[in-house]
């Protein structure tokens, strides 16, 4: 309504179609200021709570109240005062009805519905519900060289939840896997104990629900800490989505707190290591530290080739070796992209109804980003670092020991290493003719000081940032 | 307005009635009883918005009035006053009452704003009889949730089929059900009674005989026997469907004397964790039902009771007290506990009664 209704204001709707719900709403809002005025406050507070305007027909107004004992005293006792207020704001209006109605408060009820623990009685279906999805399962994840290590902690998690390793933080870029693995873990964690508590949910889902939390009021935000703090396994995905919110990074630092200190597993994913995550405070960083912190890093030939194997067989599909080779070689890195090769690949069999050809295949990816891999020459990494540090090109591959070239020297190793996955030989070849010894140690020093240096973590992050 | 009656009548009525007052609502005048006297007789009411009641009881009317005084004050000044009989008098805002030993004068609360107590039409009912319907209240009330979170589970559903009258309560740890004959109504639907106003409805009952005609609208359920008139608010939502959790088949049944579990389960709890938490062992082979509790900083126990039983052998732990808590309603001499393993849900019942059956849910581990 546009502002409030005065002698003179011209009456914006036909006093006898009071359809839309807002007119409805608003007049009844201004009917009650008139009315509290009126009527004492705890009279007021006791018996207009909860009232609304369900409907308006023919010039009466049909009130919902919340019980029988409202009806029967706002009709014997308001209603003058009702009828009176509201004429005021719509002249039309002849007759007040009263009709028992609980509409105004039945949202939040399906809002607010507890996750259900395994060790209830089963009385509805959807009582199951830990938000998992049970196609990631540990039986269909693929294990190579490049994610065993992430692989290993979670099994050791299912064997030993909450003694294991705890925190379990899962890093790595998109699409390695991460979700996969982490929702495998909660699906057998929850097979192998139905009677506890399982929750995944994204840092953002947790974000949303704290939000609406904490506009609900005291007792939402109640629910809110009692729903997270009774789980057995809590598993985060994306908490890098966390930084930069305050209140819901303080109110995750406490959960954090509680789950760990009743020894309940959490598991955490992001696409980078904690000490790393842009405006995290130490606090928080330190405790993603404190259990495990793995990488999954992109997957080798052979995995590629594995998982291509696994997926195709999953449809039932048979591809020719050269295909699901050629496949494996030219997809690099992320497995979401090969995964779509796969399908693009899947679809065209299915619809030909024969297997297809090496040649037929290589047409058909050309598009998809196959071999479209971004090259950086060693040169260009030494370049990016060494002006990020300030430092001449030249003098990283000179044999000083100046401290300001060392390190930037150590940092090239160590992204080289890292990113780009060059031979310890190969590197301190191309640095100046160095031992590969040498740039193992850097390499080792650079990890190491990255778990205590939020500085250096921060330089490797812009750095990365700048060669991609 | 001025009566005299008898003091113990007057105590028992206002004791009861002070149960339906509420002190801590926004409104002062839900904290106070109010009393009417008009005709032989007083009328004694009080209410809380969720349910409410009126009990009239005879007195010697001098004149008559109403007046509202807060529901503790005059039931405590009652509860010490000696002497067959009271006499009361309103002067001015004070409320004068004299019994043999005591005066007192209690400040009144203005009278005009105390709710009316809604009737429900007398469309639909059915009749029970008082004994009945505060016996299966007693006999499912514990098992109503005390979390807000689901308020469906914060109520005692009522529901009468082919002539029998059930109640059933559960906080989706533990469920109860209890049967009736029902005397007529046929058949009743789904009728979410608070909790709260459930237990007051047994403790009226309790010492009523005869029958009772309950009257129920999709909102409201009330009741009139000669001298008590209830009325409570029914809740809006839906009973979760659970017959169909009900199990019906079993891989371990085994039958023991009420007295043996009972006793076995008291002994336990001296030894119990925080979560009360004792596990049973039932061994068909050997006959036996091992319970054993444990508590690290204490110590543990084992107690073995005879049983008869066939199937598989099985151990599970439960909260002792999601057990003991069926057992009150059992009044033969055995109950079976029949199960289906770990993890689900038990099923405890009188062997020589199929009117009461209780679930309960096993513990983690």
């Amino acid at each position: 309504m546009a502002g409030l209704l005065t002698a003179d204001a011209p009456r914006a709707y036909p006093v006898l179609t009071l359809q839309s719900m807002t007119t409805t709403k608003e007049l009844w809002e201004n009917a009650l200021v008139e009315l509290e005025l009126t009527i004492s406050k705890p009279n007021f507070n006791t018996w207009f709570r909860d009232t609304h305007i369900v409907r308006v027909e023919e010039g009466s107004i049909y009130l919902g109240v919340p019980s029988q004992f409202a009806r029967d005293w706002l009709s014997t006792k308001f209603h003058k005062d009702i009828l009176r207020s509201l004429r005021m704001l719509e002249e039309g209006i002849r007759n007040v009805e009263y009709v028992i109605s609980r509409g105004s408060k039945k949202a939040p009820d399906e809002v607010w519905r507890l996750p259900p623990s395994p060790n209830e009685l089963p009385l509805e279906a959807v009582h199951q519900k830990s938000n998992l999805n049970p196609r990631f399962t540990l039986s269909s994840f693929v294990v190579g060289p490049f994610n065993e290590l992430a692989n290993a902690a979670a099994q050791a998690i299912i064997r030993k939840p909450g003694i294991a390793y705890n925190p379990l933080f899962i890093y790595g870029t998109t699409g390695l896997g991460k979700t996969h693995l982490i929702q495998a873990v909660g699906n057998h964690f929850r097979a192998n104990e139905p009677s506890r508590k399982v929750y995944y949910v994204t840092s953002e889902r947790f974000s949303m629900d704290y939000v609406s939390a904490l506009q609900g009021g005291g007792e939402k935000v109640q629910h809110f800490k009692e729903k997270y703090r009774q789980y057995d396994l809590l598993i985060m995905d994306d908490v890098q989505f966390l930084a930069n919110r305050d209140k819901i990074k303080e109110e995750f630092f406490h959960l954090f707190n509680f789950l760990h200190d009743n020894n309940k597993q959490l598991v955490f994913s992001s696409d980078q290591h904690p000490n790393v995550i842009q405006g995290l405070e130490d606090r928080l960083k330190s405790r993603l530290n404190a259990g495990m912190v793995v990488s999954v890093t992109p997957p080798d030939h052979q995995s590629r080739l594995a998982i291509v194997r696994q997926k195709a067989s999953v449809h039932n599909v048979a591809f020719p070796d050269d295909v699901l080779d050629y496949l494996a070689t030219t997809i690099e890195g992320n497995v979401r992209e090969l995964e779509g090769a796969l399908n693009a690949l899947l679809i065209q069999t299915e619809m030909r109804g024969e297997a297809l050809t090496l040649p037929e295949a290589k047409i058909l990816l050309r598009g998809s980003g196959a071999g479209q891999k971004k090259v950086i020459s060693v040169q260009e990494v030494v370049k990016t670092v060494s002006s990020f540090y300030g430092v001449e090109e030249g003098s990283i591959y000179e044999k000083t020991r100046r401290k300001e070239v060392v390190r930037p020297r150590q940092v090239i190793m160590y992204i080289l290493r890292e990113d780009f996955r060059i031979s310890f030989p190969t590197i301190g070849e191309k640095l100046g003719g160095r031992d590969h010894t040498t740039v193992i140690h850097s390499c080792d020093k650079i990890r190491n000081d990255l778990q205590v240096d939020s500085v250096l973590s921060n330089e490797l992050h812009q750095i990365r940032m700048t060669l991609k | 307005m001025k009566f005299e009656c008898k003091t113990a009548e007057l105590f028992s009525t206002v004791s009861t009635t002070a149960r339906f007052s509420e002190r801590r609502a926004s409104l002062p005048v839900l904290g106070s009883i109010l009393i009417t006297a008009e005709g032989d007789r007083l009328l004694v009411r009080a209410t809380n918005l969720e349910c409410g009641v009126e009990i009239t009881i005879p007195a010697k009317i001098q004149s008559e009035g109403i007046v509202a005084i807060p529901a503790l004050v005059f039931a405590g000044f009652l509860g010490n006053a000696r002497g067959n009989s009271i006499t009361a008098l309103l002067s001015g805002e004070l409320f004068k009452i004299q019994s043999l030993s005591a005066s007192a004068s209690i400040k009144t609360i203005p009278h005009e704003d105390f709710p009316l107590l809604p009737r429900v039409s007398a469309e639909k009912s059915f009749s029970i009889k008082c004994s009945d319907l505060s016996r299966v209240i007693r006999a499912v009330s514990y098992c109503a949730s005390l979390s807000a979170v689901k308020p469906e589970l914060q109520s005692i559903m009522f529901y009468a089929d082919a002539g029998k009258f059930f109640a059933v309560a559960t906080d989706s740890f533990r469920l109860a059900e209890k049967s009736v004959p029902l005397n007529s109504g046929g058949s009743v639907p789904q009728l979410l009674v608070p909790v709260r106003s459930a237990s007051e409805i047994m403790r009226i009952l309790e010492s009523q005989v005869g029958n009772v005609e309950i009257y129920y609208n999709e909102n409201q359920l009330s009741f009139q026997t000669d001298r008590i008139y209830y009325t409570g608010r029914l809740l809006d939502g839906t009973f979760p469907n659970y017959k169909q959790i009900i199990p019906k088949s079993f891989s371990t049944e085994s039958l023991v004397l009420l007295d043996d579990f009972g006793i076995a389960l008291k002994s336990l709890s001296v030894f119990s964790d925080k979560f009360a938490q004792v596990s049973l062992s039932i061994d068909p082979s050997k006959k036996t039902i091992s319970l054993t509790s444990r508590n690290p900083d204490v110590g543990e126990q084992t107690s073995t009771i005879k049983t008869t039983a066939k199937g598989d052998a099985v151990t599970i732990s439960f909260n002792s007290r999601y057990l003991s808590d069926g057992l009150q309603s059992i009044l033969g001499e055995s109950v079976r506990l029949n199960s289906n393993g770990p993890g689900k849900p038990m099923l405890i019942k009188d062997a020589s009664d199929d009117s009461f059956l209780y679930i309960a849910m096993p513990m983690n581990r």
